[in-house]
C-alpha cells in the first residue's frame, strides 16, 4: 500500500489552472470582515529597537506585572517581570495617553487612549477605557473626543472614582478637554477643569495622603501643518482641595507672562513638597514645600529646559522628597531637592517620556522611551530593556527581488533597517540589520545594484550606504547659488523609477532627479507647492520654547509617482495641496488639485499612486487631520486628474496615508488609515478593515511584492506585517462569494530548504513569523461548516490518493496547509524513537485536490515547486527522493517483519501453557526464545533514553532521517550505507521464513495433532489491512499530557 | 401579497423577538437536544473512538479514546509502534511516555490530572452540569467569525473557564475557547470543532482542530469510527501495577 501511494503521488498532473477573474470593475462584490476568513497577516517586527513608550505602569511591590502603553501600538502586559510582553488592547484604539492601575485592586486599570506627547506624527484616541479583570476584557467609558490623554488618576479610596486629564485636540479646537471626574466608574464624567476650548490638561498629581488634594497643569498649545505653538494665556498650574471640584490658579513664586507646557509630581514620602517643571521665556523647575502654596525657582538646567513639549515626564523618589527625576533626552535626576540635575547612566534609546518608581523600592525604575521600555534595579544606573515589544513605528517599506524577499523600513527614531522576509527559526533580532540612522523614513535596495541601498533621515537627507562594508555616503541635493535652502519635507519623499532601473526621486519643493545613484540631481521641475510664506516659519515654530527640528518644514513635496507605463508621466503631491503631473519628463507641469471636489485645496496630499493598469488613471489619498478633519478623502481619476472620483467613505475609516492598488486585479485596492488597513474588492465603492491577525494599528505604508504576491504594511506603532499570497483575495468575484464552496488558487508552493537553526536564546525575543512552510490550499464557504466531512484530499495524476487533510470550517476563506510529503513511515515499536518522523518530499508538480464538503466535490490543483534556492539538479533530487523513499518502504519492511515475529512469539508463548505432552512444551518455549532473540537483533530493547543500542531498526531510521533531511544527491557512504542495510534486511527477513516454513510449520503440525490451534504467521496481507485501518505511523510525541482538547460531548 | 407579506415580516419579528429572548436553561436544553436528547446520551455507557491526531509538517499519528461513564478515560496515541497512553479511573491520572526506553506507568502532576479529569466528564457541562460543578452563564448573542452564536462561559470545578460558540440555528458548538493554567503559566486556546455525524442517534463531531489562540498553526483530531456501548473493562482505565523487577539471574540458572 505504501509502494502504491508514493508511485501515486509521483506523476505529474496536467495544470488545470483555476481561472483568474478578469481585472473588471466587480461592482456588488458583498464582502464583510468575515469574507477574508483565515487569511492572516503576520508581523515581523522590527522588535530589536522596539518603539515610543508613552505610559508604564506597575504594581508597588509586584516584581511581576508591568504594563506598557505605546504611542501607536496598543497596551502590553507582562506578568513575569518583562520577559515576555501580551498585546491586551488589540481590538481598540492604538495610541495611548495614560495608564492607572487602581491603587485597591491591581485587576481595574484604566486606559486613556491617545498619547499626550503631541509630536508633529502623533496619532489619536477615542477616549478611556476600563478593564476589571486584568486586561482581559475592555469597556469604554467615554470621553471619545478628547483625542489625547496624559494621565489618569485612580482614586486611592474608591475604585469608581477616577480623574482623567484630557490634553484635547492638537489641530483644533473643541471643548472635550481640561479635567474630568468620575465616581461611578466611567459611567458619567463631570468636566471640573476647564480654560477654554484651547487649552488642555498636561498633567495631573494627586496627593497619596490626602486624596481630596489634586495638581493640575493647564497648557494652551496648537499644531498646524507647518507650526506648533507650546503657550499662551490659558495655561497655568492648578489645585483642588476638594476631590477636583473646585480648583484654584497658583501662581505665587511662579513666572508670570504666558506659560506653556506644566509637569506636576508630588512626594509621596512628603506630600507637602510638590515639584513642576513650568515651560516659560525661562523653563525651570519650581518646588513648594506647603502644598503648593509658594513655589520656589530651583532648576534651569538643559534637562530641565530641553522640549518642554516632548519631556514633560516627572517623578518623585517614593521614598525619599529631595530626589525628582526628569524626563528629557536622557533621564535626568536630582539629589538636592531639585537644585543640580545630572543624567542617569546606562545604555537607553534617548527621548524619554513615563517614569515609574517602585513605591517599595526606590531603586526599581520603569520607564518608557522612543526606543522602548526599559527596567533599572539600580536607580538607573544600568538597564534591562524590553526586546520582546514589537511596537517599532516604520514610516514607508520597500521590498527587494532576493530570495526570499528583503524588507526595508525606516522607523521614528530608531533609523532604518532590512530583513528577510523568511528566515530559519523565524525573523528573531538577530536577522534586522541597521542600514541608516537618525528618524527613518524611505529605505530601498538599488534594483540595479545589488550592493546599494538608500536610507533616508529627517528633512531631506538620504545616505547611500553599500551592502557588504555598511559605509554611508551622504547624497542629498542642495541649494543652487543664490537661492535659501531647499524645503524638505520631515518625511521627504524618495521614489524609484519604476521603468528605469536606478533612476531615483527626491522632493523638496522641487523635484529632482538623479541617474547616477545620487553623486549628482537634475532639478526636473519648479517650485511645485504654493510657496506661501505664511507656511514658512518653521524657524519660528515651538511656541515659548523654539523647536525646529524640520517637523514644521512645509510647501514640500511629499509624495511622488512615475508612471509604470509611461517614463514621461509623473505625479507629485504636495503638504500644502498641490497636486501636480508632467507629461513630458518635467518640462511642463499641471496642479490638479482644483478638479478635485469635495476639498479645499489646500488639504495634505498623503500619497498619489499612478495607475498600473491604465496610463490616465491615478488614486490619491489626502489627508486633513492636521487640520482637524479625521475623515477619509481617496479619488481615482480616469483621465489625468481632469475629473475626480471620491472612493470614500463606505467603509473606510480614519484619515488615510496611503492607496494602493493591485498590480494583477484592478479592482482590488488597499488603503492604509490611521485606524488600519482596508481593503475594496469593487475599485473602492466599498471597503471593509482587514482584521486577520492585524490590530487597528495606522498603516502608513505599504508595498506589493510581485513575485509573491505579498501584501507588506508598514504599521506604525507594531513594525511590519505581511499578508503572504494575495492570489486567494484577488480571486474573490461576486460569483465565487455567492457560492457555497469553491476552491480559490494560490501561488506554486515553494518545497523549502531547511536551514540549519538551533536557537535557545530564552523568551525575551520578539521572533516574527514565517510564511508557511507546506503548500496552503485555501476555499471558500458561504456558511460555517456543521454537519459530515469537510476535508482535502490530494491525488496523483493516476487517482492515487496521497493524503488527506482535515479541513477548516469557518465562514469566508479558509486555509488549509499540506506538507508536501507523504504520510511518515511505518517503524517498529522498539525504546526509543528514531528521526523517521517526517515522510520522504513529494517531487515537484502538479497535483489534483479535491475538496469534500458533505456529499459535495470541488476539484482544483495544487502546483509544488523546488526552492528557488535550491542548488540540487533535478536528477539530484530524484536519487534523493528514490533513495527516501526506499528506506521509507525498508522501515515499512521491517515494522512488518517485527510485528509477525513478534505475533508468531506470542502464539507460541500462549500455547505453551497448555501444551501437552512435556515435549511439546519445549518446542514451543524454545520457538518462541528463538523468535524473541531474532527480534532483539533487530531492535533496541534496552530500557533508558541513552542507551547508544543500535540495530536495524536504529541504523535504517538514522540512514532514513540524515537522506530525508537533505534534498540533494545522498552521499556515497550513505549509498552504500542503505545497500549494506538492504541486505541485513533480507538476511532477517530469510532467516524469519526459513523459520516459519521450517520449525514453526512442523510445530503446528504437532500441535494439531495435539488437538490445539496451530500457529499462524501473520500474512503481509493480513497486515496491509491492520496498517491502513490504523491510518498514519508516527509523530512526535505530544508536548504536555492531557493539551490535547478532546471534544466528544 | 401585501398581507402575505405583513405577516410574514410579522412572524419573522416575532420568532427573532423569541431568540433573543431565549435564557440560558432554554438554550442549554436546545443544546442538549441537538446532540440527541438526554435519554438518548445517557443511555450511552461507553465510546470507544479510533481516528488520528494530525500536526504540522505532516506528522500524524493514529489514536483510540476510550470513556466509561461516568468519568473514566483512556487516550491511546501510537508513535513508531510506541503507545503513548495518558488515562484517568476516576479517581487518579497516569501516563505511559514510552519513548526514552521507559514504559513504566507515570502518575500525572495534579494540573495535568485536573485536565484529564475534566475531559474524562462523560457528558460535559451541558447535561447536568450544575451537578458536576460547572457554572453556566450566557454571555449572549455574537458574530463569531461571521457565523451567529450564543456565547457560553462556563467555569468547571477547578476554576478554569472555558467559552462556547453554539450556532443559533442548531445549537452545536462549533468553536471552544479558553484558558488553562500549568504552573503559572497561562495557556489559551482555541478549538474549532465540526465534521457532525450521526452515530447512534448522537450527533458527534468527527473533526477538532485546536491551537494556542491566535497562533498558524494547530492540531487537529479527526475519528475514523466511533462505537457506543462498546465492552471496556474497568482494568483499561486503571494504572497499572508497576512491573516487578526481574529477579537477578542466580548462579543456578534454570
Amino acid at each position: 500500500m505504501i509502494g502504491k501511494r508514493a508511485s501515486g503521488g509521483l506523476i505529474v498532473l496536467a495544470a488545470l489552472s483555476l481561472t483568474t477573474p478578469a481585472a473588471s470593475a466587480d461592482s456588488g462584490v458583498r464582502i464583510t470582515p468575515n469574507t477574508f476568513g483565515a487569511i492572516r497577516a503576520r508581523a515581523i517586527g522590527p522588535a530589536i529597537m522596539s518603539g515610543r513608550v508613552a505610559a508604564v505602569a506597575a504594581v508597588p511591590g509586584n516584581q511581576l506585572t508591568l504594563w506598557v502603553g505605546a504611542a501607536s501600538g496598543g497596551v502590553w502586559k507582562s506578568v513575569n517581570g518583562g520577559l515576555t510582553f501580551k498585546p491586551v488592547f488589540d481590538e481598540h484604539t492604538q495610541s495611548i495617553g495614560a495608564l492607572a492601575i487602581d491603587p485597591r485592586n491591581p485587576k481595574i486599570v484604566w486606559v486613556g487612549t491617545g498619547e499626550s506627547w503631541v509630536r508633529n506624527s502623533v496619532s489619536v484616541g477615542d477616549g478611556v477605557y476600563r478593564t476589571n479583570d486584568g486586561g482581559e476584557t475592555w469597556e469604554h467609558v467615554g470621553l471619545e473626543d478628547t483625542e489625547h490623554i496624559a494621565r489618569i488618576v485612580a482614586s486611592p479610596v474608591d475604585s469608581d472614582t477616577a480623574w482623567v486629564c484630557a490634553t484635547g485636540h492638537l489641530w483644533n479646537s473643541n471643548e472635550q478637554r481640561g479635567v474630568f471626574k468620575t465616581t461611578d466608574g466611567g459611567k458619567t464624567w463631570k468636566k471640573v477643569l476647564y480654560v477654554d476650548e484651547n487649552t488642555g490638561c498636561s498633567d495631573l498629581a494627586a496627593d497619596p495622603q490626602e486624596p481630596g488634594i489634586l495638581y493640575a497643569g493647564m497648557w494652551q498649545f496648537r499644531r498646524s501643518p507647518s507650526f506648533f505653538t507650546s503657550g499662551g494665556p490659558g495655561s497655568g498650574l492648578y489645585r483642588s482641595t476638594d476631590g477636583g471640584e473646585t480648583w484654584k490658579r497658583l501662581t505665587d513664586g511662579l513666572p508670570k507672562g504666558e506659560l506653556g507646557r506644566i509637569a506636576v509630581a508630588v512626594a509621596p514620602s512628603r506630600p507637602s513638597t510638590v515639584y513642576a517643571v513650568v515651560e516659560s521665556k525661562d523653563t525651570a523647575l519650581y518646588r513648594s514645600d506647603d502644598l503648593g502654596e509658594r513655589w520656589e525657582k530651583r532648576s534651569t538646567s538643559a534637562i530641565v529646559q530641553d522640549r518642554p513639549f516632548y519631556f514633560a515626564g516627572l517623578a518623585v523618589d517614593p521614598n525619599d522628597f529631595n530626589t525628582v527625576y526628569k524626563a528629557s533626552w536622557s533621564l535626568g535626576v536630582s539629589e538636592d531637592g531639585g537644585r543640580t540635575f545630572t543624567g542617569t547612566g546606562g545604555s537607553v534609546h534617548s527621548d524619554v517620556h513615563a517614569i515609574w518608581i517602585d513605591p517599595t523600592d526606590s531603586h526599581r525604575i520603569f520607564i518608557g522611551t522612543d526606543g522602548g521600555a526599559y527596567l533599572s534595579t539600580d536607580r538607573g544606573n544600568r538597564w534591562l530593556h524590553m526586546r520582546n515589544l514589537p511596537i517599532s513605528q516604520p514610516y514607508h517599506v520597500s521590498v527587494d527581488n532576493a530570495v526570499p524577499y528583503r524588507v526595508y523600513t525606516g522607523l521614528q527614531d530608531n533609523g532604518s533597517w532590512m530583513a528577510p522576509s523568511r528566515a530559519d527559526g523565524g525573523i528573531g533580532p538577530c536577522d534586522w540589520k541597521m542600514v541608516g540612522f537618525g528618524d527613518g523614513f524611505w529605505a530601498f535596495a538599488d534594483p540595479s545594484d545589488g550592493n546599494v541601498i538608500y536610507a533616508e533621515y529627517q528633512g531631506g537627507n538620504i545616505l547611500r550606504v553599500a551592502r557588504d562594508t555598511g559605509e554611508a555616503k551622504e547624497i542629498k541635493p542642495y541649494a543652487r547659488e543664490g537661492e535659501t535652502k531647499l524645503r524638505f519635507n520631515w518625511n521627504t519623499p524618495v521614489a524609484f523609477s519604476p521603468n528605469h532601473p536606478g533612476t531615483l526621486y527626491i522632493g523638496a519643493q522641487y523635484l529632482f532627479r538623479s541617474r547616477d545613484r545620487g553623486d549628482s540631481w537634475e532639478r526636473i521641475s519648479p517650485d511645485l507647492t504654493t510657496n506661501d510664506p505664511a507656511r514658512q516659519r518653521q524657524e519660528e515654530a515651538g511656541g515659548l520654547t523654539i523647536d525646529n527640528s524640520t517637523a514644521e518644514n512645509n510647501t514640500t513635496i511629499f509624495t511622488i509617482s512615475e508612471s509604470p507605463l509611461d517614463d514621461q508621466l509623473i505625479w507629485a503631491g504636495t503638504d500644502d495641496g498641490n497636486l501636480q503631473l508632467t507629461e513630458d519628463g518635467g518640462i511642463h507641469w499641471r496642479n490638479v488639485a482644483p478638479n478635485v471636489p469635495g476639498l479645499d485645496g489646500r488639504t495634505w496630499v498623503s500619497s498619489v499612486q499612478a495607475s498600473i493598469h491604465d496610463r490616465k488613471t491615478a488614486y490619491v489619498s489626502f489627508d486633513g487631520h492636521r487640520h482637524g478633519d479625521m475623515a477619509p478623502h481617496v479619488y481615482r481619476t480616469t483621465d489625468l486628474g481632469a475629473t475626480w472620483e471620491p472612493l470614500a467613505p463606505n467603509g473606510l475609516e480614519g484619515y488615510v496615508h496611503v492607496i494602493k492598488e493591485d498590480p494583477k486585479r484592478s479592482s482590488l485596492l488597499f488603503a492604509g488609515t490611521e485606524h488600519g488597513l482596508y481593503i475594496s474588492l469593487d475599485g473602492g465603492a466599498h471597503w471593509v478593515r482587514f482584521k486577520g491577525n492585524l490590530p487597528p494599528v495606522p498603516v502608513r505604508d505599504m508595498t506589493i511584492q510581485e513575485r509573491e504576491g505579498d501584501l507588506v504594511l508598514a504599521t506604525h506603532g507594531r513594525g511590519i506585517y505581511i499578508i503572504d499570497d494575495l492570489t486567494p483575495i484577488r480571486a474573490l468575484t461576486p460569483e465565487t462569494i455567492d457560492s457555497p464552496v469553491a476552491l480559490l488558487p494560490a501561488r506554486p508552493a515553494e518545497m523549502p530548504i531547511a536551514g540549519v537553526s538551533w536557537p535557545f536564546t530564552g523568551d525575551d525575543e520578539f521572533v516574527g513569523d514565517n510564511p508557511r512552510e507546506e503548500a496552503v490550499i485555501t476555499y471558500w464557504l458561504k456558511r460555517r461548516h456543521l454537519f459530515g466531512d469537510l476535508k482535502v484530499e490530494i491525488y496523483g495524476q493516476d487517482g492515487t490518493l496521497i493524503t488527506t487533510i482535515p479541513g477548516s470550517k469557518r465562514v469566508g476563506i479558509n486555509r488549509v496547509a499540506w506538507s508536501m510529503r507523504l504520510p511518515p513511515p511505518k517503524v517498529p515499536p522498539a525504546t526509543s524513537l528514531v528521526p523517521a518522523m517526517r515522510g520522504p518530499r513529494i517531487l515537484e508538480g502538479t497535483y489534483k485536490v479535491k475538496l469534500i464538503k458533505g456529499k459535495r466535490n470541488v476539484e482544483g490543483t495544487v502546483k509544488l515547486v523546488a526552492d528557488p534556492r535550491s542548488p540540487h539538479s533535478a536528477e539530484d533530487r530524484a536519487v534523493q527522493q528514490k533513495t527516501a523513499l526506499d528506506l521509507y518502504h525498508d522501515l515499512g519492511r521491517l515494522t512488518y517483519l517485527i510485528d509477525a515475529i513478534s505475533d508468531a512469539r506470542d502464539q507460541a508463548a500462549a500455547r505453551s501453557g497448555t501444551a501437552r505432552p512435556k515435549r511439546l512444551r519445549r518446542r514451543l518455549n524454545t520457538a518462541r526464545d528463538h523468535l524473541e532473540n531474532l527480534r532483539r537483533e533487530l531492535v533496541a530493547t534496552k530500557k533508558g533514553a541513552i542507551t547508544g543500542e543500535e540495530k536495524l531498526r536504529e541504523k535504517l531510521g538514522e540512514l532514513y532521517g540524515a537522506v530525508n533531511r537533505y534534498d540533494g544527491r545522498p552521499t556515497k557512504s550513505q549509498l552504500q550505507r542503505k545497500t549494506i542495510l538492504e541486505g541485513q534486511l533480507e538476511t532477517a527477513e530469510r532467516r524469519f521464513e526459513t523459520f516459519a516454513g521450517g520449525e514453526l510449520s512442523a510445530l503446528s503440525a504437532s500441535l494439531k495433532k495435539a488437538g490445539l490451534e496451530p500457529i499462524t504467521v501473520l500474512s503481509q496481507e493480513t497486515w496491509n489491512k491492520r496498517q491502513e485501518a490504523r491510518g498514519g505511523g508516527g509523530a512526535e510525541p505530544l508536548a504536555s499530557p492531557g493539551a490535547l482538547p478532546l471534544v466528544v460531548f | 401579497m401585501f398581507r402575505k407579506t405583513v405577516l410574514f415580516a410579522l412572524a419573522l419579528t416575532m420568532l427573532s423577538g423569541l431568540a433573543s429572548a431565549m435564557t440560558l436553561d432554554e438554550i442549554v436544553a436546545k443544546a442538549v437536544e441537538a446532540r440527541g436528547g438526554r435519554d438518548a446520551l445517557l443511555a450511552v455507557k461507553t465510546v470507544k473512538i479510533t481516528g488520528k491526531v494530525h500536526m504540522p509538517n505532516g506528522m500524524e499519528a493514529p489514536l483510540v479514546w476510550e470513556w466509561k461513564r461516568p468519568n473514566k478515560l483512556r487516550s491511546e496515541v501510537t508513535i513508531q509502534g510506541m503507545k503513548l497512553v495518558q488515562a484517568f479511573d476516576g479517581t487518579t491520572a497516569w501516563m505511559i511516555m514510552p519513548f526514552r526506553g521507559n514504559t513504566d506507568p507515570q502518575e500525572m502532576p495534579k494540573e495535568q490530572a485536573q485536565r484529564m479529569e475534566e475531559q474524562a466528564d462523560f457528558d460535559g457541562p451541558f447535561l447536568d452540569g450544575a451537578t458536576k460543578g460547572y457554572k453556566l452563564e450566557l454571555i449572549g448573542k455574537v458574530d463569531e467569525e461571521g457565523t451567529e452564536a450564543y456565547k457560553i462561559k462556563v467555569t468547571n470545578k477547578f476554576g478554569d473557564v472555558t467559552y462556547y460558540y453554539l450556532d443559533t440555528d442548531y445549537f452545536l458548538p462549533f468553536k471552544e475557547e479558553g484558558k488553562r493554567t500549568i504552573r503559572g503559566q497561562e495557556i489559551e486556546f482555541e478549538s474549532s470543532i465540526g465534521d457532525y455525524k450521526k452515530v447512534g442517534g448522537l450527533l458527534i463531531p468527527f473533526s477538532t482542530e485546536s491551537k494556542a489562540k491566535g497562533s498558524q498553526q494547530g492540531q487537529s483530531v479527526t475519528f475514523d469510527k466511533v462505537v457506543l456501548n462498546v465492552n471496556l473493562d474497568d482494568s483499561l482505565f486503571a494504572k497499572p501495577a508497576p512491573k516487578p523487577t526481574p529477579a537477578p539471574a542466580t548462579a543456578e540458572g534454570k
